[in-house]
């Protein structure tokens, strides 16, 4: 029963190598929170242009004619993972979590696990 | 960037003011310079997407208005009655605070007043920076345009078109041109939607981009000196169907 707030600092703090969290607006781009980032790092950018990746993925499952769902996104960098989890919320407004990890401190399974537990404390 | 949407929130923002800003298209509710609600009529108010949108029933969001309201405590009266969790109540009245603040930072050429002191009866929920709603709605602007740059279509009745044969929407372009029946406006689809205003308009002009709904032509201004009509019945009928192929075919090849 967190607030967006407090569940983006679980995020940060719970999650080894955590660089920065957005939780992002699907059909707009807007970040409704952030934590973490830097000058490196921008999240409302972060949070616009992979509202484009999500989209550009439904598409093509749509196209595909694949009845399944998105669960994550994960995108592998030379230095850091970026990974996108899609809310299943029952008020269904179409939100992600986006997150990004320094490769060389972080666990990829215990990210996915830790934040798909971050989302069940959201309770969007 | 900030000065150019309103000059004034810049300054009530600067000077940590209490109040409400009222421009032409909207209301901007300030608690020590920051924004903690926002209300247009071209956009549908929080009660519209909790109740439309299926999370509360609309006896459960009048409750909360009787018991709450006076004492300017709604939203947390909603979470702490049960109704609504946390995060839930947050992330919806976010969406209505920057969609409404969408259209009341349009630019407009009509007056803005301020009336200090005046408070919102959803009561604190989590306030957002002035700077924030200000870049958030000059990006909306931006990207609304990026799309397809046509303004017109984001007030006009949506005229859905004969579909192309095999090509598949997105479930909630979907949905949105499902009630496409050439009489309700964007807002009114959002508003039957239970969604906010802005993103409605993000998939009807997604949906005009790629020849799913009308775009309404802006009428040209009359040339100064009009040509002398021809004859009845010279006029050859434009070939719409021809004109429509070709349109598909530049923007299949864009």
């Amino acid at each position: 029963m967190a607030n967006t707030e407090a569940a983006l600092k679980e995020a940060m703090t719970s999650i080894e190598g955590v660089l920065g969290v957005a939780l992002v607006d699907y059909s707009s781009g807007m970040a409704l929170g952030t934590i973490g980032g830097s000058k490196d790092l921008d999240l409302s950018i972060a949070s616009a242009g992979n509202t484009d990746v999500v989209r550009a993925k439904v598409r093509t499952m749509e196209q595909l004619g694949l009845k399944d769902e998105i669960e994550d996104i994960l995108i592998t960098l030379g230095t850091q993972y970026h990974l996108i989890r899609l809310l299943k919320g029952r008020s269904n407004n179409g939100l992600f979590l986006y997150l990004a990890l320094d490769k060389d401190r972080s666990n990829l399974a215990m990210a996915r696990h830790q934040l798909k537990k971050v989302e069940g404390q959201l309770d969007v | 960037m900030k000065a150019a949407v309103s000059p004034m929130l810049v300054r009530l923002a600067d000077e940590r003011a209490t109040g409400v800003l009222i421009r032409e298209r909207g209301a901007l509710y300030l608690v020590d310079g920051q924004v903690v609600h926002a209300e247009s009529p071209a956009a549908p108010g929080i009660d519209d997407l909790l109740v439309a949108g299926g999370r509360l029933p609309r006896a459960g969001w009048e409750e909360a208005i009787a018991r709450a309201g006076a004492r300017h405590m709604v939203g947390r009266f909603l979470v702490d009655s049960g109704r609504l969790a946390d995060g839930e109540l947050e992330i919806c009245h976010l969406g209505a605070l920057f969609d409404a603040a969408f259209f009341t930072l349009a630019p407009s050429s009509g007056p803005t007043r301020f009336r200090y002191g005046v408070s919102h009866w959803i009561g604190p929920v989590r306030p957002v920076s002035a700077a924030i709603v200000a870049r958030e709605s000059a990006r909306r602007r931006a990207l609304l345009a990026a799309i397809w740059p046509y303004p017109d279509i984001d007030s006009a009745p949506v005229v859905p078109r004969a579909p192309t044969a095999g090509r598949r929407i997105p479930g909630r372009q979907r949905r949105v041109l499902s009630l496409a029946d050439g009489v309700r406006t964007p807002e009114a689809i959002a508003r039957a939607l239970g969604r906010p205003a802005f993103h409605t308009l993000i998939d009807v002009r997604r949906l005009a981009a790629n020849g799913l709904v009308e775009t309404p032509t802006v009428p040209t201004p009359p040339p100064a000196l009009p040509a002398p009509l021809p004859p009845f019945g010279q006029y050859a009928d434009p070939d719409i169907s021809l004109l429509r192929r070709l349109r598909d075919a530049l923007e299949e090849s864009l």
